[in-house]
């Protein structure tokens, strides 16, 4: 059963358009919302939780209508906020036993809960500290903690690795798969940071000032594609080494591009394109740093929809 | 000997029942209380609400020390407070208590968030209101409702209260209803101030300004411009406190020119009108 559905959703406020006519089913895993700030990531999270009637169109969240079933589908949703301000003397336990009693955990059943996710996060040791004495990574393991302490269907996650360096974020990503596959959580995140939607996501849905521009399985959309990329290194002692790649390239009739030193080649044979490489690159004596697969990746998605 | 069991700690899956919404706004109105009284809370949190608790009480224990110290009903009944005559006699620590209390209770979580985690749970706009407005009532009515419940039970067990079991019940549900209604009307007020602004100690004055202004205000018209003593409506600290005489049949000396009617509608009306001001604030306000 897919976990969120929307048919012709459609968010205006005022003259702004938020979301335009979006259709989307997104099956269970982790999902990726990936876009720009202002792509409407917010807005979708808030319509599907019930926070926001949308103005046309449809939306199912676990098979329930947010508008109708508001009450009943949050109780089954976890939801992990963009903003990082949180009380700032509660400490993390209290905050996390007091939201999954509210989530409906029996007192007893919230206060073990909360040790549990807290230890699950890594604050196991903190857990009584006081939010405002917490860093910005842990706040973001609190938020993650409070969004799953009252065993949710689906977790919606706005910004999750937001302000973390890349260890922490690393982590994070970690965590969310840990969550889904340990836990068989459903959760969508949200992110305008592509590369970490492509490592940690089975699911995309990608938005654009509101206008869907992909959908679909991870694998589908992006992955690896008929040619190769070629980077080449620049040197002074050769400058138009680059060059004269391309046109060779280009005289022995393969369709290439050149985009910052790279060369972008399309083909299907790939065995005679690595031949072609090699010869123009001997005889132009231009040095390679790498020669890859050409792959498709969410950037070239948003460029696409772009052009 | 010993029969330790070692149980799998972790996360889990909930096979339980949950308490939806009732349950949210039980837990709500419970979280706030503690919140507002400093229960698990610094020391300093605790003592306001332990200082104005004092205020509150002090008359009302002051004369049952008095009675208990010397037996017999020594002062005669004229000089045994009227039940009433308690809640009025805590005005200054009631106002204080609206003033800082429910500011604490409203604008906090719009400061820091929690508004928007609240509306993500089961909890609706008109729910986490209502699970507030609980909290702020049941505090209130501590400080309403307690004085005269201890001189009644005091009394009582002096076998000077209200004879019979009938009489005691009526008098133990005027109590309530009067304390309840001072309450809602204070609670509505400060509750539309604190809707008002996300800073904790503008909504504080903003509430001091409307308890403390609106007597001054009515009181230079009626007495400065020669107007009609019906002007007393508009005056939210008179009607509040008003309540509680007109409750038990009795009728403060300086508003016998109103009517119970009068001061029943407009304590309706403030009340009403605090409620709608931060509904239609609310209603407003983005959930996330």
């Amino acid at each position: 059963m897919a976990v969120l559905t929307t048919s012709n959703l459609t968010m205006q406020f005022g003259a702004q358009r938020a979301l335009a006519d979006v259709s989307i089913e997104v099956p269970s895993g982790v999902t990726g919302l990936v876009g720009a700030n202002g792509a409407g990531k917010t807005t979708l999270m808030s319509i599907a939780l019930g926070l926001r009637d949308q103005t046309q169109g449809a939306i199912r969240v676990l098979g329930l209508d947010p508008r109708q079933d508001g009450a009943t589908l949050r109780a089954m949703v976890g939801y992990g906020p963009e903003r990082n301000v949180l009380p700032e003397d509660m400490p993390a336990f209290d905050f996390v036993k007091h939201l999954a009693e509210i989530r409906g955990m029996p007192r007893n059943e919230a206060r073990s809960r909360a040790s549990d996710v807290l230890w699950l996060v890594g604050l196991g040791e903190e857990r009584f500290r006081a939010l405002g004495t917490m860093s910005t990574g842990q706040r973001q393991r609190v938020k993650l903690a409070q969004s799953i302490a009252a065993d949710p269907s689906f977790v919606l996650l706005d910004e999750p690795t937001d302000g973390l360096d890349p260890v922490q974020r690393d982590e994070m990503l970690a965590l969310i798969r840990q969550i889904s596959e340990e836990f068989s959580i459903d959760v969508m995140l949200s992110s305008h940071l592509l590369e970490e939607v492509e490592r940690v996501c089975d699911n995309i849905v990608a938005l654009d000032a509101g206008v869907l521009v992909a959908s679909g399985p991870l694998d589908e959309l992006v992955g690896d594609e008929d040619g190769l990329t070629v980077e080449l290194v620049a040197i002074d002692d050769r400058p138009d080494a680059v060059v004269q790649t391309l046109e060779r390239l280009r005289g022995r009739g393969v369709e290439v591009e050149l985009v910052d030193d790279t060369l972008h080649l399309r083909g299907t044979d790939r065995n005679a394109l690595v031949d072609e490489v090699r010869d123009a690159i001997a005889a132009s004596e231009a040095r390679v740093r790498r020669i890859v697969n050409r792959r498709r990746t969410l950037e070239d998605l948003f460029d696409r929809n772009a052009s | 000997m010993n029969t330790a069991e070692i149980f799998d700690r972790g996360y889990r899956k909930f096979e339980g029942e949950r308490s939806g919404v009732f349950g949210a706004v039980r837990s709500l109105a419970w979280h706030t209380m503690r919140s507002i009284l400093g229960l698990g809370r610094k020391a300093r949190h605790k003592i306001f609400p332990v200082i104005v608790i004092l205020i509150a009480f002090l008359p009302a224990v002051i004369f049952i020390g008095i009675a208990a110290l010397f037996p017999g009903n020594i002062f005669g009944d004229e000089a045994r407070p009227e039940y009433w005559e308690l809640a009025q006699s805590s005005g200054f620590a009631i106002l204080l208590f609206c003033a800082m209390v429910v500011p604490e209770a409203l604008v906090r979580d719009r400061r820091d968030g929690m508004l928007g985690l609240y509306l993500s749970t089961p909890l609706t706009k008109a729910t986490y209101l209502g699970g507030k407005v609980l909290a702020v009532m049941a505090t209130l009515v501590i400080v309403t409702v307690g004085p005269a419940l201890l001189l009644l039970t005091a009394t009582t067990l002096e076998s000077q209260g209200p004879n019979g079991i009938f009489d005691w019940v009526k008098t133990a549900g005027q109590i309530f209803l009067a304390g309840a209604g001072i309450s809602a009307v204070f609670a509505a007020v400060a509750f539309a101030a604190s809707s008002l602004t996300d800073r904790r100690a503008f909504a504080s004055v903003a509430t001091a300004l409307i308890f403390i202004g609106s007597p001054l205000i009515v009181g230079a018209l009626i007495d400065g411009a020669d107007m009609s003593q019906n002007l007393r409506v508009f005056d939210v600290i008179s009607m509040a406190f008003e309540f509680s005489p007109r409750v038990f049949g009795d009728m403060s000396v300086d508003l016998q020119d109103i009517s119970d009617t009068q001061v029943f509608v407009a304590d309706g009306a403030w009340t009403a009108l605090g409620a709608a001001v931060v509904w239609l604030r609310y209603r407003r306000l983005g959930a996330a």
